[in-house]
């Protein structure tokens, strides 16, 4: 009997093609789209979780209280790490870092190979409490001494060739140091956040700000991140209430209250509301689950609208086997049989679209994702195929082995109206699925294109920064002079900060003071002609001016004066010795995520980076010029610059890859909706073939016919756009929530996804109308 | 006695109305009997042949098949009942397009327990009796419509049944194919099946041993 009904399984393909690739192609879509998702998904989850005590390995973030409600930063400060080991029993190890994405590159060299790698400021703890695993070294010395070097592999076999008696060897450290090897870790895998080639000790630096925020003893400033690892079945309600209890009795006014967060979890739940986890990445995960769901969800309604459509085709099949007595049990399997051979066979064109499509996804998503026979990963494929089989066929199953024998051999099947709205229903179900995503590729592509070109307080183009090293710091004032006098070179000046990201932040005194209101302020250290070289706008008192020998004037952003209370700022005293000269109109220094927040700059040596503004169109000269006067200064040194709007782009990568491939699955939901339409549209012309010929006959026009063939789909999708928008802006509404700068919803967004849907679906039904309209409609009479 | 039909009605509301299908319906078929059911368009004898068949149930009234009370049995044993004693012949042939002479002829053998080589053996049998073992893999588009309904018969004859139903066996055939079916019915009839007809034709009434007229759902 299987074999039966596997014979009558492929001949019945042959005989409609049409529908057969229909169904595969909507089928194997949805599954590969299902895949690449559950792809994502799966490393997604992954990240962080390699580490062999993930869950025990928490950080030290300080929920900061202001006036408009509570901020959360991962940020602490560096003497938390070792009160918390000394005063609390239930944590094993901690340690201060600071970040590869704040410490940056350095230049490392022995004998003549010289390379720039990404380092980290760790004390002594860190390879406890994290499992990179070290081929040479013991974990509790090796960051023990301030010249200890800790490297990859990978940086060990490009500086040395080889990971042999590596260690003890020296390494020159930005031309005038140098750093002994202590040990050699396998390297970071690709599912971490942390990505080093090397980490040097938190002593490595103990002057220089801001690296030496790692080696403050006090607790007001912040800047290095802190882990610790806790010993099995601690409690982590009660710590952090022991933890909060003990800041609050250091000082009362402290509005820091520090908690411990789990490490691990950080990275898909890394977005903070009034101290609370309020989601993160997570969004995104479940962003595309969903989406994954969905699809698939369309996919199956086309196999079971196309099913029930064409049962006409099968209903003899069904007869002439229940007249010789095949029973309702025997159809279920047959057909759900063929919904799930259906789906195995799409499972293998998915396979191969995803084998082919993978590296292009890669790009989009940022990942290295693989075809992997992971036990998981094949069990979870296997599954999403079955069930997809399952549900596609479940309706025609069930709708198909319910026929009574007689009427179906005597062609007497009346079509109850329940199948047509079931169909219909269908139908406006995909559809409405396909605008919310629509809608949603419009709001999300918006929303980046505004934070692209939102006005940002300072100009972001044609701004090339570099990394103040070597003698170029020691010689800053001589090295940024003559930059300025090379061609193309409009302005340049020196900072401590990226304009992008991460920075870190004190408390301030100020001249009337009301003690209760302490403020976190963002540090901003800059070299004369900073505001000039950004174009920022002075919006009260002046720039900093050598005129003036301002090195001990500050000048705060308007949130910051805001925040202070004052009403004319210009000329008061901060910290008993420093004047305000100037108040800078805000501009973003974060993503647009974040609020602005109250920040200073003032002149300070420790400048670590160059920013120059060259003119626009003259980059390439400009910085052939800026390389040569780099090699003066630091022969030897390998020039790397950076551009501000691309990593200020890089800001919004995430969002722009959700963008990207919500574009992509958008496409594949219309498009998968349009292929049922498609072929229930030839279903329906060719049902109506009679009443078409006749209406031909009685004179009406094509153009007619068509109309009427379309108005029926027309009114389908209509439906769905009127169910869709809702729901669309209430999702749109709540993804823009999380931004504090964000586009307002125009109406132009439904409108024009609702029109994408009804003019895709009209172009679909109307291409299979007009055909049937022009037939002969003698040829439709004859057949009856 | 084959099967006795007493006082059977059959009927249908519309509109209010109640419509008789059938109408105080009494009838004893033999076994070895070969019946013509004759009447115009809707006098209710498809209607008769499915009411024997099982495929169709009645409203009132008895149907006793064999020793079985098939207005008392439940929905499985009555499958159970025409799947064992009874073939279908139907006008427009109903082969399976997607199957081969051979396979159509293996299908009804599927839904009862037979192994695979008793079911070759059978269908090697049939081929041979109907003389179509050159056909064997052709598929019904490929055959004209006498021999598809050749194929039709030979695969309601298959589990070997003790009645074969046949609505309007030759309405799509030409009259020398007709003449070729009749010629077989008589056949079959001779070797001991009941066969019971529905036709249009007096000729092909005439093969039979007995004529019931309907109309109206009437036997007259």
């Amino acid at each position: 009997m299987l074999k039966h009904n596997i014979k009558l399984f492929f001949r019945s393909i042959k005989r409609n093609v049409s529908s057969f690739l229909i169904n595969i192609i909507g089928l194997s879509t949805g599954l590969a789209c299902a895949m690449f998702i559950a792809l994502w998904v799966s490393d997604e989850l992954g990240v962080d979780k390699f580490h062999e005590n993930h869950d025990r390995i928490y950080q030290v973030a300080e929920n900061v209280e202001f006036s408009d409600g509570i901020q959360t930063m991962v940020e602490s400060s560096a003497p938390m790490a070792e009160f918390l080991v000394a005063q609390m029993p239930e944590v094993e190890y901690a340690s201060a870092v600071i970040l590869p994405g704040w410490f940056g590159k350095h230049t490392l060299s022995v004998g003549d190979n010289t390379l720039k790698a990404q380092g980290q400021l760790v004390s002594k703890d860190y390879f406890n409490i994290f499992s990179y695993e070290l081929i040479q070294g013991d974990k509790n010395k090796i960051i023990a001494d301030p010249n200890a070097i800790v490297i990859s592999k990978d940086l060990a076999i490009k500086l040395f060739g080889t990971t042999n008696n590596v260690v003890g060897k020296s390494i020159q450290y930005e031309k005038d140091r140098q750093f002994q090897v202590s040990g050699i870790f396998k390297g970071a895998p690709s599912n971490s956040t942390v990505q080093f080639d090397f980490a040097l000790s938190d002593k490595a630096y103990t002057d220089e700000a801001p690296w030496n925020s790692i080696n403050t003893d006090t607790w007001n400033s912040t800047g290095p991140q802190v882990y610790v690892l806790l010993k099995e079945g601690a409690d982590i309600e009660a710590l952090n209430s022991k933890v909060a209890k003990i800041r609050k009795e250091r000082n009362e006014n402290d509005l820091r209250t520090s908690v411990l967060i789990p490490f691990s979890e950080h990275y898909l739940h890394g977005t903070y509301k009034n101290g609370k986890q309020v989601g993160g990445r997570i969004e995104y995960v479940e962003l595309f689950s969903m989406i994954a769901i969905l699809i698939l969800i369309i996919a199956c309604i086309n196999f079971m609208n196309l099913s029930t459509a064409r049962a006409s085709k099968r209903l003899k099949e069904i007869g002439v086997k229940k007249a010789v007595g095949a029973k309702r049990k025997t159809f279920l399997f047959q057909f759900l049989g063929e919904s799930v051979l259906m789906s195995i066979m799409s499972l293998f064109v998915a396979l191969f679209m995803v084998a082919l499509l993978l590296p292009r996804f890669n790009t989009i998503v940022g990942k290295q994702l693989a075809l992997s026979f992971d036990f998981n990963l094949v069990v979870l494929t296997l599954g999403i195929t079955i069930v997809t089989g399952l549900l596609a066929g479940s309706y025609p199953a069930i709708y198909l082995s319910g026929f009574n024998a007689v009427a179906v051999l005597k062609g007497k099947l009346n079509r109850s109206v329940g199948e047509l709205w079931t169909r219909k229903g269908l139908v406006v179900v995909q559809f409405a699925l396909s605008i919310i995503l629509i809608v949603s590729v419009i709001v999300v592509y918006n929303q980046i294109q505004f934070a692209q070109n939102q006005n940002l307080g300072y100009s972001k183009d044609n701004i090339v920064y570099f990394k103040a090293e070597g003698k170029i710091k020691e010689q800053l004032p001589t090295f940024l002079a003559e930059l300025k006098k090379l061609p193309g070179i409009k302005n340049a000046s020196g900072t401590t900060h990226s304009m992008i990201g991460h920075n870190w932040s004190t408390s301030l005194e100020w001249e009337g003071m009301d003690p209760e209101n302490e403020i976190g302020f963002q540090i901003v250290g800059v070299d004369y002609d900073f505001i000039e070289t950004m174009d920022m706008q002075i919006v009260a008192g002046r720039g900093f001016n050598r005129a003036y020998g301002d090195s001990v004037g500050v000048i705060f952003n308007e949130t910051a004066i805001k925040a202070m209370g004052l009403e004319d700022p210009i000329g008061k005293i901060v910290e008993q010795r420093i004047e305000i000269v100037g108040v800078v109109k805000d501009f973003h220094f974060k993503s647009l995520h974040d609020k602005v927040e109250p920040l200073f700059m003032a002149i300070m040596p420790q400048i670590n980076k160059v920013m120059v503004r060259i003119e626009a169109g003259k980059e390439r000269d400009a910085i052939e010029e800026i390389n040569g006067l780099y090699q003066a200064f630091n022969p030897g040194f390998q020039f790397e610059y950076e551009f501000l709007d691309d990593n200020y782009k890089a800001l919004y990568a995430s969002e722009q890859r959700v963008a990207t491939l919500s574009k992509y699955f958008a496409g594949m939901a219309i498009l998968i909706s349009c292929l049922g339409l498609f072929g229930l549209a030839m279903f329906t012309a060719e049902r109506r073939k009679k009443e078409i010929s006749v209406r031909k006959v009685l004179g009406q026009t094509v153009a007619e016919v068509t109309v009427m063939l379309s108005s029926d789909f027309a009114k389908l999708v209509l439906v769905a756009i009127l169910i869709a928008l809702p729901i669309a802006y209430l999702v749109a509404n709540n993804w823009l929530s999380g931004f504090a700068y964000h586009i307002p919803l125009k109406v132009w967004y439904f409108l024009a996804a609702g029109a994408t849907a009804l003019l895709v679906a009209m172009l679909t039904v109307g291409s299979q109308a007009i055909q049937a309209a022009n037939r002969n409609p003698v040829d439709g009479l004859r057949e009856e | 006695m084959l099967l006795q039909l007493n006082n059977i009605f059959k009927w249908v509301n519309s509109g209010g109305q109640r419509i008789f299908l059938l109408k105080d319906i009494s009838l004893t078929v033999e076994e070895g009997e070969f019946i013509s059911v004759m009447g115009p368009s809707g006098s209710g004898k498809s209607t008769l042949l499915n009411v024997i068949g099982m495929l169709d149930g009645f409203d009132e009234g008895e149907y006793h098949f064999l020793d079985e009370s098939v207005h008392s049995i439940k929905e499985k044993h009555r499958a159970n009942l025409y799947k064992e004693y009874i073939g279908f012949v139907f006008q427009s042939y109903h082969l399976l397009d997607e199957l081969t002479v051979k396979e159509n002829l293996e299908m009804p053998l599927l839904y009862k327990k037979f192994k695979g080589s008793e079911r070759k053996a059978m269908v090697a049998d049939m081929l041979d009796r109907f003389n179509i073992v050159g056909k064997k893999d052709l598929f019904p588009a490929q055959l004209s419509g006498g021999q598809q309904q050749l194929v039709g018969i030979a695969r309601a004859l298959i589990s070997n049944p003790k009645l074969i139903l046949a609505d309007e066996p030759t309405g799509n055939l030409n009259s020398a194919q007709g003449e070729e079916i009749m010629g077989l019915f008589k056949q079959l009839n001779d070797e001991g099946v009941t066969i019971i007809q529905v036709t249009h034709s007096e000729k092909n009434a005439s093969h039979g041993s007995r004529i019931i007229n309907l109309l109206d759902g009437r036997m007259i």
